[in-house]
């Protein structure tokens, strides 16, 4: 589902004509099979939401391949970019980026909005959905109205609203007590079971690992395969 | 993204910033108002003075300089051009011509022509009908009026001493003669403009038709018109008091377009064979490049106050991105196109454009109805002349094309004004909108 390779990528600090270069990425190489999911850990700053970013398109790498579903992403336009993530990725971040603005139920359309779906379509969609991750109950409410816990729950639900293969997650737990953790975990977990779809996750806690079928660790700009 | 869904996206964001936009939108109608009452000033003054001129002068006559005498010939190839009408021959007699009725009488301007080509002219008479038989003649509109017996002719004398001391004029129209003419018989004798002449006998005519009145209340019409075929017999009379031949009449040609816009093209071609030519038609032309240069000026003006109204628009909108930075970043994470993002900010600049538009448009045409009603009177009041609302001075007029060009220029700016800030809008990178805090 996912291969990447010689991933390489070097920041630029400092000021100019003094900076300094930071290689993060150093030739990095992993596979991710359909309905797998993969953890990856490692020390902070070790650069592994920089691989995430990468992944989903958000910067452009120096050098290496990716393959998402046998297509080679590394190059594509901000454009084309910004279409294949529409399509493909589903995100999930450690402060759940809900827009303010926008009721949870609205949060979670926005999606098929930029989809281009009819609003019928979109209504009936989102309201399996909420039922189905359980968010009911606060489909009215404003983001600033929710729970840390219900908060990432409709960040996951707009995430999975338009079926998308892959969900790429930077530390989702991060911001969560160890019991809402927990919920979040089990949802992720039957989600992957049920509609088989593919997680990457970033993390640093070591609860989140266990749930993954592989582990890998950030080291030294390389990702190192960890035994479960 | 639906366009529907788009136009729900942007009117989300100005309600959440309605004093914001609201403000902007004051701005740009402020602009654009301006920029619409200034140049209607240009084309309401074009108008008054285009009115003028052709309530003057037939717009379809063409005049034909020097009083050469046209032969059969040329007058056939004349007639002969495309859209030409027709062309008249007035003949004024070298006489003054007396007449009399009753115990009334008059000195008038005697002309002959052709009565068809005259009809054809002038087209519907005040009352009456054109001439058909010999000694018929139709008279101007003020002829009865002017036709006054010795007691009135006093009357007027006190009553233009009076006006004279009060420093006006007065214009007779009390006096005269106050049934219809028509049908009735009046005595004509001629008066040659010769020194020692002596006014010849007197013949009898019949008026059948009064002519309309003039296009101006100052212009008094008491002349006499008669046909082609009484020139001999007025040529013999006049003989008799030793006048010559030569010193009779006068010829006048005027030639008549059968449309306005084709007075151009004949002009073209006469003056092309040689003919001394006018219209005013081409005084027209003139007026019109000099109010084509003074709209253009007055439209540049304004669009300054459109240009200072879109500073305005530029800080809004930048601000709006500005403040939406993480917003942007996020849709720009789910998946929205830089495309998308850009169109949904210069939705948004456009639609401010077009709101302060319409809101311009129909308080220019308030502020213009207001001014062409008042200003008048203003000016009547200040000048103590009752001039400016009797000639129907168009202070401020509001054509579609100025509205269209104003639209064009308001809305353009706007959208022009708006294109940075949604350019910066795309340009927003993902993950540092994303590191913001809420
Ligand atoms: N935009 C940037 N410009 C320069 N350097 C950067 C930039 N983003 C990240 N870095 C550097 O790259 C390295 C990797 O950062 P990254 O955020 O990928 O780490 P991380 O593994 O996700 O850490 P954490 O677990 O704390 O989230 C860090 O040393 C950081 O200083
Ligand atoms: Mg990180």
């Amino acid at each position: 589902m996912i291969q990447v390779e010689n991933l390489q990528h070097t920041f630029l600090i400092g000021k100019k004509g003094k900076e300094k270069h930071v290689p993060v990425l150093k030739g990095v190489n992993f596979e991710v099979k359909k309905g797998e999911i993969v953890a990856i850990v490692g020390k902070s700053g070790s650069g592994k939401s920089t691989l995430l970013q990468i992944l989903a398109g958000f910067m452009k790498s120096e050098q290496g391949s990716i393959k998402v579903n046998g297509m080679e992403t590394a190059h594509l336009t901000e454009a084309e970019s910004a279409a294949f993530r529409l399509q493909q990725f589903g995100f999930i971040f450690q402060n759940f980026q809900l827009m303010p603005g926008l009721t949870a139920f609205e949060n979670i359309e926005l999606p098929l909005k930029l989809q281009g779906i009819r609003k019928a379509m979109r209504t009936e969609k989102v309201k399996k959905l909420m039922d189905k991750v359980g968010l009911t109950d606060v489909a009215d409410h404003y983001p600033n109205e929710l729970s840390g816990g219900q908060q990432q729950r409709v960040s996951i639900a707009r995430a999975l609203i338009t079926n998308p293969p892959i969900l790429l997650a930077d530390e989702p737990t991060g911001s969560l007590d160890s019991e809402t953790e927990q919920d979040i975990l089990l949802l992720i977990q039957s989600l992957n079971r049920e509609l088989g779809l593919t997680f990457v996750i970033i993390t640093h806690d070591e609860e989140v690992a266990t749930i993954a079928h592989r582990r890998f660790r950030m080291y030294d700009g390389e990702l190192v395969k960890e035994e479960a | 993204m639906l366009f529907k869904d788009q136009l729900d996206f942007v009117t989300q964001h100005i309600k959440k910033n309605k004093l914001r936009v609201f403000m902007t939108v004051l701005a740009a109608t402020m602009g654009c108002a301006f920029l619409i009452v200034l140049a209607s000033v240009g084309f309401g003054l074009q108008d008054s003075i285009r009115n003028e001129i052709l309530s003057d002068e037939k717009v379809t006559k063409i005049q034909v300089h020097g009083n050469d005498q046209f032969t059969e010939e040329q007058i056939n190839e004349i007639k002969n051009i495309e859209h030409v009408e027709t062309i008249l021959e007035t003949i004024t007699v070298n006489a003054s011509a007396h007449s009399f009725f009753e115990d009334r009488d008059t000195d008038s301007e005697l002309y002959v022509a052709n009565m068809h080509n005259f009809e054809q002219v002038n087209g519907k008479l005040e009352k009456g009908k054109y001439p058909t038989k010999p000694n018929e003649i139709i008279v101007g509109y003020h002829f009865a009026q002017s036709l006054v017996n010795d007691a009135e002719r006093k009357i007027i004398e006190e009553k233009n001493k009076k006006a004279e001391a009060e420093g006006t004029f007065y214009n007779g129209s009390e006096e005269g003669y106050k049934d219809s003419l028509i049908g009735k018989e009046i005595e004509l004798a001629l008066m040659p403009r010769i020194d020692g002449a002596k006014e010849t006998k007197k013949t009898k005519y019949t008026i059948v038709g009064v002519m309309k009145k003039p296009s101006y209340d100052w212009m008094i019409n008491n002349s006499i018109y008669m046909d082609t075929e009484q020139k001999p017999m007025l040529a013999t009379t006049l003989a008799a008091t030793d006048v010559k031949e030569d010193d009779m009449f006068y010829s006048e040609f005027n030639i008549f377009a059968d449309s306005m816009e084709n007075v151009k093209p004949i002009l073209d071609k006469l003056k092309d064979k040689g003919y001394s030519v006018f219209s005013v038609t081409e005084q027209l032309d003139q007026m019109n490049v000099f109010f084509l240069v003074l709209k253009i000026g007055l439209i540049f003006v304004g669009t300054i106050a459109v240009l200072i109204a879109s500073i305005g628009i530029f800080n809004t909108m930048t601000m709006a991105v500005t403040e939406r930075t993480r917003e942007i970043g996020v849709l720009k994470a789910i998946g929205a196109s830089p495309k998308l993002i850009q169109r949904l900010f210069l939705m948004e600049s456009t639609f401010i454009g077009i709101i302060g538009t319409l809101i311009a448009v129909a308080i220019s045409y308030v502020i213009s109805f207001v001014a062409n009603a008042t200003l008048p009177l203003i000016l009547e009041a200040a000048t103590g002349e009752d001039a400016f609302s009797k000639n129907d001075i168009i202070f401020s007029l509001i054509p579609w094309q100025l509205v269209l060009i104003a639209s064009a220029i308001s809305i353009g700016v706007a959208m022009i004004s708006g294109y940075r800030p949604a350019r910066k809008a795309t340009k927003i990178d993902v993950i540092q909108a994303l590191r913001q805090e809420l």
